[in-house]
């Protein structure tokens, strides 16, 4: 079955289209990463599969229902955990999750609830009083109560300090695991590549790619840059470089050569510098980061044809683990 | 169906602010000043229950207190959660809008008609304790009236409110209900009735006395505290000779109570939040 299903869906507002012909499709089960500059689209995408917003054109289909008809029986199974909420004042953190708990019909222990999400003792306080991060918390508690079938969680980590993003993906983890489908919208990359079995990316109201993390990576090009600290490389050298196979380029950067080259063949590269004579005193590998590729896809030209390109891999060992989602291109060094 | 959980849900916000507390003390103070003011001299041992709800109480305190303090509940309802986001969290639930407006008016009119009760009894009470002959029937039945006058008004106001994007506008419009209703319909249905030329009168399938009673007792003010709260008084509800003239009353309360709620709903079901 699949949980969300958006078909030619479009969204005019007075003065701007949000979302146009926008077709997406989340599996049961899946962890989909939203992914867009803002004012993208995203929550107005979002808004629509919660029936705040109708699309103007297209069907919205949520857990095998239609949202036009069927919206209440889809909230009932499904945890929200919107954008830009607010909570209510006056009411205590553990009155609000009573109240999701009557609204959803369920049992939930509410005190289990917020130990869960981090705000054990903090029940009893009144949500006015709570900082950004525990609002969030709050709302995230609401989101779990009745184990939903669906998450849809707009910019979940908004306001929340690097521990709390860190529970929020355990939870998120956690919460597949259990057989839930998550829908997570985010402008933060680490969050998308750290627990996303899939991602999509919106411009303009448009997918411009779809893809695991790792599919986008190398859609965007294999290539890695290497740089290396070569003081004597002379113009021979820098030719019998530029001769090997899974070079594309190579320039001299003062005391620095610039190659760029398919991963496999940075080995080559040494070597032949080492075979030239030059002595290499240090090098670097420069991997195309998250950020790179965002903006690769959400600047850049990139999405050219991409957006059909639809190839989960959610298996591939490789995903992940190796990346730094630092602003920086992440580096690795090596002393020679 | 979840209107429980937000009627529940809005009568403990309600009751648990701070204007609550205010109210209770205004509503109790006005009516020990009012039952002051007619309480029992050496001449007249007994206490004029009767005199102190349809002269005092009610021209001054159900009239115009009342149904304002009915709108103060009220306008904020739907649109203030609009406004503040805290919209956003309720209908992430299952809740259909339909629930959220009639869930609101249901929650805040019980907690206005809390704030009645509290309010006018707590005095009352001292009048039961005290050695004088004190009507207690009457008075708690005259606060039944008045209680069901507040919520129309907050009916009234929490479906302006779902109908506005913003608290101001749905404050303008249910102060604008307020002022036709409380302070300018005597004025305004006087000045129609004299301005219409007999000759046109005469032609309706209606004598000028029946238009004037159809005034009368389509306004939820006048209906509750000219029509049916006298009757009640006079121990004629819904007997005696203004019989239909008081269920006329009473359906118009009904009306007034569902359809403005129903109206601010029709809009607000076709918006994007």
């Amino acid at each position: 079955m699949t949980a969300i299903e958006l078909r030619g869906v479009r969204k005019e507002f007075a003065d701007v289209t949000a979302v146009r012909d926008l077709d997406l499709t989340v599996e049961d089960g899946e962890v989909y990463g939203f992914l867009g500059p803002n004012g993208a689209g995203k929550s107005t995408t979002i808004n629509m599969l919660l029936e705040l917003v109708r699309p103007t054109a297209g069907t919205v289909r949520v857990l095998g229902a239609d949202v036009e008809t069927d919206g209440v029986e889809i909230r009932r199974r499904t945890g929200v955990l919107p954008d830009g909420f607010s909570v209510y004042d006056r009411l205590s953190g553990r009155r609000h999750v009573e109240f999701a708990v009557e609204s959803k019909d369920a049992d939930d222990d509410p005190d289990a609830l917020l130990d869960r999400v981090g705000l054990a003792g903090d029940g009893d306080r009144s949500a006015g009083e709570y900082s950004k991060g525990m609002r969030q918390r709050l709302a995230l508690a609401m989101a779990l109560v009745a184990d939903p079938d669906l998450l849809v969680l707009d910019e979940p980590s908004s306001g929340l300090d690097p521990a709390g993003a860190k529970e929020m993906r355990e939870i998120v983890r956690a919460e597949a695991d259990r057989g839930a489908t998550v829908f997570f919208s985010s402008h933060i990359l680490e969050q998308v590549d750290a627990v996303c079995d899939r991602v999509g990316i919106l411009r303009d109201g448009e997918l411009v790619a779809e893809d695991s993390v790792e599919g986008l990576r190398e859609a965007v090009g294999g290539e890695e840059t290497l740089e290396v600290a070569a003081a004597g490389a002379d113009d021979e050298a820098i030719a019998s470089v530029r001769a090997l196979a899974g070079v594309s380029g190579v320039t001299r950067d003062g005391d620095e050569l610039v190659v760029n080259c398919a991963s496999d063949a940075k080995t080559d590269v040494i070597a032949a510098l080492e075979e030239a004579g030059v002595a290499v005193d240090d090098f670097h590998t420069r991997e195309a980061s998250l950020e790179d590729l965002f903006l690769a896809y959400t600047e850049g030209d990139a999405a050219e044809g991409d957006a059909d390109s639809v190839a989960p891999d959610p298996d591939d060992p490789d995903s992940a683990a190796s990346d730094r989602p630092d602003d920086d291109a992440a580096a690795e060094g090596v002393d020679s | 169906m979840s209107l429980p959980a937000v009627a529940r849900k809005d009568f403990r916000e309600t009751v648990q602010s701070r204007g609550m507390i205010a109210l209770i003390a205004l509503f109790s103070l006005l009516v020990s000043l009012l039952a002051f003011i007619v309480r029992p001299t050496a001449q007249n041992e007994q206490f004029a229950t009767e005199a102190l709800l349809s002269f005092f109480v009610g021209p001054v305190l159900v009239t115009y207190l009342v149904p304002l303090v009915g709108v103060v509940v009220g306008y904020s309802a739907v649109s203030g959660e609009r406004e503040s986001g805290s919209l956003k969290l309720l209908l992430s639930l299952p809740h259909s809008r339909a629930d959220v407006v009639f869930g609101k008016v249901v929650g805040r009119g019980a907690a206005l008609a809390l704030a009645v009760f509290a309010g006018f009894l707590l005095p009352a009470a001292v009048l039961v304790v005290i050695p004088v002959t004190f009507n207690a029937g009457a008075f708690l039945g005259y606060t039944v009236f008045a209680a069901a006058l507040g919520v129309v008004f907050v009916a009234i106001s929490v479906g302006c409110s779902a109908a506005v994007s913003t608290q101001l506008r749905a404050l303008i419009g249910s102060i604008g209900v307020y002022v036709l209703f409380v302070l300018l319909w005597g004025l305004l249905t006087g000045r129609l009735l004299d301005a219409v030329p007999g000759s046109v009168v005469d032609a309706l399938p209606a004598s000028a006395r029946q238009i004037e009673v159809f005034l009368r007792v389509s306004n939820p003010t006048t209906g509750v505290v000219e029509v049916l709260s006298n009757a009640f008084l006079a121990e004629q509800l819904f007997s005696g000779e203004t019989a239909s003239q008081q269920l006329s009353a009473a359906a118009m309360l009904v009306f007034w109570t569902l359809a403005p709620p129903l109206a601010g709903l029709l809009k607000f079901d076709a918006d994007d939040l």
